[in-house]
């Protein structure tokens, strides 16, 4: 077999088993009730927290339920299945497989993305069937929906390499992250009232640009150009993955 | 001239007769042929002579811990070899090592070849892990955890399904298949855990502590599955607790006690080097307690232990006791029920290069 041949090869078995790390973790903890807790009653009700008796319309407001429903679900998985797979032993049967560390993370963070899909579909079926809130384009929502899902599985994933056997530890340290996030996001505050000292945080948030993608399907506009949101988010994505790896290489030794 | 075992005289009368200078060109080109061909033969045999396992000055530190020291070993294909040691003695972490796990620290570990460190995926390919705990996920099936291995593997359907019955018949849990694991009992989810380190027909297999704390039936399973195994020519790697089970099973095995190898050999070669743990095993139909020190003043005993309803009375000397222990019967009135004579066992060889005063303690295994 050539070198390139071998190399496909090899990134073939890498997804597959990134796949079947995914269907693994579908199986287990999708229903988990922490996770159902954390991943979606936890944003429903932080977004009844901030929008019950604000003047805006609930249809004003799905797109910033989408982007916080979205937010907390594709982070919830990892944070909690990685401490429990660590203390079951089960996460060495993946240390030890024939794949490297990119198809664990890889895979992990898949099934974050997966689940925070299926969550994210309800608050935008309500908001299409409940409150007829119009869609003026569906590219950056589609965009928006996927790119944010999957930088924030990665998140989750990333946390989830600090090496503990409880799911508690880590949720405490993301949340330190993802609660701040909300405020600095544009999600409950536009971007252009944030005090100028938080104007800079802005940038550093990715879910600034996720929810700046998915309110541009709504109102057909956006703060940044789409294309700067997509490649924040890219970038992002990259980086997480890579300090992901970087971090449970360092943990393992 | 490269020597080949080609003769001049030979080349001179088969391929140029008076020619210095063709016969020379002959000789150069035919010892040619001759390194090549040897340099492929030994290519091809190469594998055929390559160790499973190459462990060279391996050390991994934890802080100021040193877990271990500079060890080396090596286990050659198809052999079955024991890691023995107390707790903490570095066997986890060897294995831990060996399977890509955790990086060591220092040294290199090699399987059938490969580096474990540079090439750690072609080196997993090659071998099966049975962990410690039985480490299989609790809300799937026997069925979905089997398959979940074999993904991870990247086996076809056909092949895992099918390799995936065979197993599980094999381990006797085909009926319990569709099963949540959360149910089964230690010694079936022990028999899942080993299904599943074989599920890609591995040539090396790593057992740590496989028979653990099970139910007889598991035992015997598990047991046989390793013979098995040997019998095939698949490379085991066995640590255990259970030192009779070593004894039994392995070709080979290693003593490791605070991360240095105390020493490495067969088990009957291990226990020959030391004599001093021959015993003399005699029941009488009394075996009051205080016959303990009685028995002790024999001659060349130096040491009575009460095993039961028997006593065990070491010694250098055998056949100098047995004369001595009958005539302390007689003398006593006593009647002689056996008497038996026995060599040292591994657990002996296991105590004096570990330093372990377990059977002091009451305890007759480590981990």
């Amino acid at each position: 077999m050539t070198e390139t041949g071998r190399r496909y090869g090899q990134i073939y078995t890498e997804l597959n088993a990134a796949v079947a790390i995914a269907k693994k973790d579908i199986a287990i903890y999708y229903l988990k009730p922490n996770i159902i807790v954390s991943g979606a009653l936890f944003p429903l009700f932080m977004f009844l927290a901030f929008a019950v008796g604000k003047p805006a319309a609930p249809a004003v407001m799905i797109p910033g339920l989408i982007a916080i429903t979205i937010l907390f679900s594709a982070s919830s998985i990892e944070p909690v299945s990685i401490p429990i797979e660590r203390r079951m032993k089960t996460f060495d049967r993946l240390l030890s497989a024939p794949i490297s560390l990119h198809a664990v993370v890889l895979g992990e963070s898949l099934s974050g993305f997966l689940y925070s899909i299926g969550i994210a579909f309800v608050p935008f079926i309500a908001g299409l069937l409940i409150f007829g809130t119009p869609i003026l384009d569906i590219l950056p929502l589609v965009l928006g929906i996927l790119l944010t899902a999957f930088c924030f599985a990665t998140m989750g994933t990333l946390f989830a390499a600090y090496p503990t056997e409880s799911p508690g530890d880590i949720m405490s340290m993301l949340n330190l992250v993802r609660l701040p996030l909300i405020f600095i996001s544009g999600v409950f505050i536009p971007l252009e009232s944030i005090p100028s000292a938080g104007q800079v945080l802005v940038y550093f948030s990715p879910l600034t640009y996720g929810n700046d993608l998915i309110q541009a399907a709504y109102r057909g506009s956006t703060h940044f150009s789409p294309l700067a949101d997509v490649a924040m988010l890219c970038i992002f994505i990259l980086l997480f993955q890579i300090a992901a790896n970087r971090l449970y290489k360092k943990f393992n030794e | 001239m490269i020597s080949t075992g080609l003769k001049e005289s030979w080349v001179k009368s088969k391929f140029c007769r008076d020619d210095r200078t063709v016969c020379h060109t002959w000789l150069i080109f035919l010892q040619g042929v001759y390194v090549t061909g040897s340099f492929i033969k030994s290519s091809r045999s190469y594998d055929d002579y390559m160790n499973a396992i190459e462990v060279s000055h391996l050390s991994k530190r934890f802080g100021a811990l040193t877990a271990l020291d500079d060890i080396s070993f090596s286990v050659s294909k198809g052999e079955t070899f024991g890691f023995l040691g107390p707790n903490g003695a570095g066997k986890t972490t060897t294995i831990r090592i060996l399977t890509g796990i955790s990086a060591p620290s220092g040294g290199t570990a090699a399987i059938f070849g490969n580096d474990i460190i540079r090439n750690p995926i072609l080196s997993r390919t090659q071998m099966g892990i049975v962990h410690e705990t039985s480490n299989i996920y609790d809300d799937l099936t026997a069925w979905q955890n089997l398959m979940f291995t074999a993904e991870l593997y990247t086996i076809g359907k056909h092949q895992r399904e099918k390799q995936g019955m065979e197993l599980l018949e094999r381990f006797g849990l085909q009926e319990r298949r569709y099963d949540k694991v959360r149910g089964f009992s230690k010694g079936m989810k022990r028999r899942l855990t080993l299904a599943m380190g074989l599920v890609n027909n591995p040539r090396l297999l790593f057992l740590d502590e496989p028979t653990s704390g099970l139910d007889v039936q598991s035992n015997l399973i598990i047991r046989d599955v390793i013979r098995d195994l040997a019998a095939q020519g698949v490379t085991v790697f066995l640590t255990t607790h259970n030192i009779e089970e070593a004894n039994l099973t392995c070709d080979r095995v290693a003593i490791i006690n605070r991360g240095h190898i105390a020493a490495i050999d067969s088990p009957e070669r291990l226990k020959k080097t030391i004599q001093s743990a021959q015993s003399v095993e005699v029941a009488f139909d009394s075996a009051v307690p205080r016959r303990m020190e009685d028995l002790k003043r024999i001659p060349a005993v130096s040491e009575v232990r009460k095993e039961g309803d028997k006593f065990r009375l070491f010694t250098e000397d055998p056949s100098s006791v047995i004369p001595a222990v009958m005539e302390y019967a007689k003398a006593n009135n006593l009647r002689v029920l056996s008497m038996t004579t026995a060599g040292p066992s591994l657990e002996d060889v296991f105590i004096k290069l570990t330093g372990l005063e377990i059977r002091a303690r009451g305890v007759s295994t480590v981990d």
